[in-house]
């Protein structure tokens, strides 16, 4: 047994966002225990999760930041934008004011991430398409105009959800391979596994990074 | 620490019902896939019921239970084994310790010290109890230890060694992680393996410093089908001194061709690899469609020729992996002499020991760490005990089997001295030694020797059956004839799919777990409502954490981005850093105290009561607690510009209006406002002055701080009732209020220039002209009041220095804002001296020209 395929090289940090009740933590659910949640309570704070996953062929670790929605905690939740290698950014399908709200979003994530984040739209709840309130047409070309990528996904079904988080992780892959994305940028919110002990693993939340801990 | 201070740390380990009975430090793991360090093996007993731990600890000796973490499990029931070897090459110092129970078998290395018998003799006092009881015993009390899983991945998934707390996220969990995953997919081979049959030829032949001047199809291409691996070994392929001492010779390549050229032509080979040490040359080649399911090719030689060391004798391997297969070649030759059948068994358990297959980023493999072993090699034994002409006559008569019996290596065989685990088909063909070379007859030189079966074939590992081991007489240009067998052998192929989702599997359950143990608490309260909150009125609201999760949980309150501190400065947050254990809560108490600097920035709107703090759990996720409540305004913390427009109590003054006037204070016009002074100012004066001037100690003893909010209240509402409390708690709220006023009564900017002229009382006086209009009236109100106080220093006990002391310090307040200097503690004395002086003239010169000034 060779110990190659084992192994993860990266460690990627993600947050998702958006407004309350989009289902920000069921999609975390989805990806990681591959269950849904039916009466998932309103995230008070920031959920943490993690999957490996393989890109091309390297294990990489996904470290993933689930923030509350609520408005109130904005304030609070943009905290933990800093160092996030991917942004997924989610609204409900069925109420389009979670829609509205994504320019509000998106300029936070510019503002607070790095130029090379991924950012990913996610349309959710794709199950109630008889419930919808905002086109797949209508989202799409506001994610073409921003440049973000887009899909509409189930964390009820499990549709797309798997595919949202992964092709984020090519695109950072890529960027890397690119060069694009510097990996000794502290705040790339790409790791490379340490290769001697003792170097920290997880992302820190930066709010860490001053305490006297 | 000595044993018994150990003994009690293990102990705490465990449940006082579960008594640990004995222990050993310094156990070693041995499995390729574990992080290689000291562990402790202890023998727990619960009732009738015995266990092996084996436990990790992360400190050594382990100072406390929380540096051990139970890392294997291992109940004494019925299936458990316990086996014994010594170190062969260090039988009095090392142990080894071969535990298996229900299927888990692990072996440790022990450093001998008198305690291991003590161990051993308590393990075997266990193994034994369970075999005289006749049911099964149930091990209910190991549950716990295994986690809810029966899997046993969570047995050993909980070891990770984060320290005892979630948040020691370094590389070792990810090593062991690992090492895991490896461990689990071995364990489940095969579920995403089958079995492929390769042939598998291998060849020796002692070539007598021979070079290869016959054909070799004889030998190497003599079977049916051609193989799939030949291994081809030779010794004395060059008896030269510069062979023996510089290593070269030009017949390696002149065998190795001759071996290309001769093998099956049926088939295209590639060589794998081919190794040479002196005169031994081992070749392995396999058919050139297989090759790219080979991996891992490494060789390695050990010399045990003279000195132990050198080339002339020992043996060359090569070791790889056939798909799922790992493989090992070994071509050796053993010690000559006939009667040194003792120093080849020493060479062969040389070259076991010695050979070491080095691969980049792994453990050095030995020979015995491969699934299938094949030995070929002039390994020397011969015939003893049996006259020459006597062995001669028996072959004559094919009588092999009677020779056989006195055959060395069979006897040492059968008594497990050399090769032992190996196994050697049975013998059907003529000695290969010794003959005249160029002939097929014995060798007629005077020795006379025995002929023997020097060149033999071995082999180790499952699934492996002899299809021929033969000699081929007909190659006869050395004194010895060359021998191969053919095996067939099963190889564990990868079913790429089944592996795929087997691994999927493992890293799935992995995640889960990973997810499970990320450190989860749960919080009575993240929504915390003080209600109304009033100046100087401490109030405590309690919540609870409760630590849910299967580890001990760190949490602390974090700083939010760009703030300096993790809470607002009215609130205290008690303890705001802890460690909890599994199942156990911890009582957080959050104090909100408004005081002077929080009341001001209220009141002028700069802040409010609303907080959310954010609570950390190391490793782990985290959470908002958001704290709110209603400020009661006060007329404490206002400034004397906002409290001269009041002309009603504050308490019926809307919040608005009132951070509206604290923002122009700065404009605040005298011809505008209701009050020369702050009424409010004025009414405690007034009541001292009309009840307090004869009071005893005024100004010196403390009011009660009860009576003091209760002021506090009477002055906000403007209550009707006569004021609360005593003379000396009207003082000091007084006092109190003075001290909290949004600016001091001389404005900071004037401070240095007061102290400065602090000697010269008309430049004091100067100094007070310019005040600010209400802080002037303030300020020559108040020393009017204290004149008149001072009146009365027969009955109240006041002296003009102790006042003026008193009020320097109110009137000449510090900034809080200006990074104060550390100032000795001469300096703030002659800076309290100079504030004191300041006032003092005031107390004690008649300044009423200054009052008539406006």
């Amino acid at each position: 047994m060779t110990s190659g395929p084992y192994n993860y090289s990266y460690i990627f940090k993600y947050i998702i966002i958006g407004d309350m009740g989009v289902g920000k933590s069921c999609l975390l659910h989805q990806f990681t225990d591959k269950k849904f949640m039916a009466d998932c309570p309103h995230t008070i704070g920031v959920e943490f999760g993690t999957r490996i996953i393989e890109v091309a062929g390297q294990k990489i670790k996904l470290q993933i930041w689930d923030t509350a929605g609520q408005e109130r905690f904005r304030a609070v939740t943009r905290s933990y934008y800093r160092g996030a290698a991917g942004a997924l950014m989610v609204y409900d399908i069925t109420r389009r004011s979670t829609y509205n709200h994504l320019s509000s979003w998106l300029t936070d994530t510019r503002n607070l991430t790095n130029p090379s984040t991924v950012i990913f739209l996610i349309g959710n709840k794709s199950d109630l398409d008889g419930q919808r309130d905002v086109t797949y047409e209508e989202a799409k070309q506001f994610a073409d105009e921003n440049g973000l990528m887009f899909v509409e996904a189930s964390a009820k079904t499990g549709q797309n959800v798997e595919e949202a988080f992964l092709e984020t992780a090519k695109k950072i892959y890529q960027s890397i391979q690119d060069g694009r994305l510097d990996l000794n940028a502290a705040e790339s919110g790409v790791q490379h596994k340490p290769a001697s002990p003792g170097r920290p693993l997880a992302a820190q939340p930066p709010a860490r990074d001053n305490c006297a801990c | 620490m000595n044993y018994e201070e150990t003994k009690s740390v293990v102990q705490e380990k465990f449940l006082s019902s579960e008594r640990v009975t004995a222990f050993l430090c310094d156990a070693k793991v041995l499995h390729p896939e574990w992080v290689k360090k000291d562990r402790l093996l202890c023998i727990v007993e619960y009732g009738d019921e015995k266990a092996v731990f084996c436990l990790f600890t992360s400190s050594y000796p382990p100072k406390s239970f929380t540096d051990l973490s139970i890392e294997i499990v291992l109940p004494i029931d019925n299936t458990f084994k316990c086996e014994i070897d010594n170190k062969p090459s260090d039988p009095e110092a090392v142990l080894y310790l071969n535990l298996q129970s229900r299927n888990n078998k692990f072996k440790f290395e022990i450093q001998m010290t008198p305690r291991v018998d003590n161990f051993v003799d308590d393990l075997f006092r266990g193994i034994e109890a369970v075999s005289k009881v006749p049911t099964q015993p149930e091990f209910v009390w190991l549950k716990k230890y295994h986690g809810k899983d029966e899997d046993d991945i969570i047995t050993q998934f909980s070891v990770i060694p984060r320290s005892g707390v979630a948040h020691a996220q370094n590389s070792a969990p990810v090593a062991i992680r690992e090492s895991l995953i490896k461990r689990k997919m071995y364990d489940k081979e095969l579920e995403y393996t089958f079995t492929k049959k390769f042939t598998v030829f291998c060849g020796t032949w002692n070539v007598n410093d021979k070079s290869p001047v016959i054909p070799l199809e004889g030998w190497l291409s003599v079977d049916r089908e051609p193989p799939d691996i030949y291994a081809v070994g030779f010794q004395e392929l060059d008896l030269s001194k510069e062979t023996f001492l510089f290593d070269q010779t030009f017949r390696e390549d002149e065998w190795y061709n001759a071996v290309i050229n001769y093998v099956d032509r049926r088939a295209k080979y590639v060589k794998l690899e081919k190794v040479r040490l002196v005169g031994m040359l081992l070749i392995v080649l396999i058919k050139q469609k297989y090759i790219s399911h080979v991996r891992n090719v490494v060789c390695d030689t050990v010399g045990t020729g003279i000195m132990g060391k050198m080339g002339n004798k020992g043996g060359v391997s090569i070791r790889f992996d056939l798909h799922n297969t790992s493989m090992c070649f070994v071509n050796s030759h053993l010690a000559a002499h006939v009667e040194e059948y003792e120093r080849r068994n020493q060479d062969f358990r040389d070259i076991c020991n010695r050979t070491r297959f080095l691969q980049p980023n792994q453990q050095a493999k030995a020979i015995k760490d491969h699934d299938q072993i094949y030995w070929i090699g002039d390994l020397n034994y011969r015939i003893t005990d049996l006259d020459p002409n006597t062995v001669k006559q028996l072959i004559k008569d094919n009588n092999f089997e009677k020779i056989l019996e006195w055959d060395q290596l069979k006897q040492q065989h059968k008594n497990n001295n050399v090769f032992a685990g190996y196994t050697e088909g049975p013998i059907t063909f003529k000695p290969t030694y010794k003959y005249d070379p160029g002939t097929d007859n014995w060798d007629s030189s005077e020795k006379n020797r025995a002929p023997a079966w020097c060149d033999r074939i071995f082999w180790k590992g499952e699934a492996i059956s002899q299809l021929a081991y033969r000699s081929h007489p007909a190659l006869n240009i050395s004194d010895h004839k060359p021998v191969s067998a053919t095996f067939s052998s099963s190889i564990k192929v990868i079913d790429e799919e089944k592996y795929r989702k087997v691994y999927e599997d493992v890293i799935k359950q992995l995640d889960k777990l990973e997810n499970e143990l990320i450190p989860q608490v749960k919080v009575d309260l993240t929504e915390i409502d003080f209600g109304t909150v009033k100046y100087l009125e401490l109030q405590v609201r309690t919540i609870t954490i409760k630590n849910i999760g299967k580890l001990p949980v760190e949490f602390e309150f974090i700083k939010k981005l760009d703030e300096t501190s993790f809470c607002k400065e009215w609130l205290i947050v008690e303890p705001y850093k802890k460690c909890i254990c599994a199942d156990e809560s911890c009582e957080i108490q959050l104090k909100v105290l408004i005081n002077k600097t929080s009341a001001c920035k209220i009141n002028a709107g700069t802040d409010k009561l609303y907080d959310i703090l954010v609570l950390h759990l190391y490793g782990g996720k985290d959470i908002f607690i958001t704290v709110t409540g209603t400020y009661q305004r006060s007329c404490f913390g206002c400034s004397i510009e906002v409290l001269v427009n009041l002309n009603k109590p504050i308490k019926d003054v809307p919040v608005g209006k009132l951070i509206e006037l604290e923002n122009k204070r700065d404009q605040c016009v005298s011809n505008q406002s209701t009050y020369s002074i702050p009424k409010e100012i004025w009414f405690l004066v007034d009541h001292i002055y009309l009840h307090g001037l004869k009071e005893p100690n005024l100004f010196e003893q403390p009011g009660l701080h009860s009576e003091v909010l209760q002021i506090r209240d009477w002055l906000d509402s403007g209550s009707v009732d006569p004021i609360p409390g005593s003379i000396h708690s009207v003082a000091e709220a007084l006092l109190l209020l003075l001290e909290s006023t949004a600016d001091p009564i001389i404005p900071y900017n004037l401070q240095s220039i007061c102290l400065k002229a602090s000697a010269n009382y008309l430049q004091c006086k100067q100094i007070v002209m310019e005040l600010p209009e209400f802080r002037k009236n303030v300020f020559l109100y108040l020393c009017e009041f204290l004149q008149e106080a001072l009146q009365h220093s027969a009955e109240n006990g006041l002296d003009a220095k102790t006042l003026s002391t008193l009020f320097g310090e109110i009137f000449l307040r510090d900034n809080p804002n200006q990074i104060q200097e550390p100032q000795s503690r001469i300096n703030k004395q002659v800076i309290d001296k100079k504030k004191a002086q300041f006032v003092h003239h005031f107390l004690v010169n008649d300044h009423s020209d200054l009052i008539f000034t406006r």
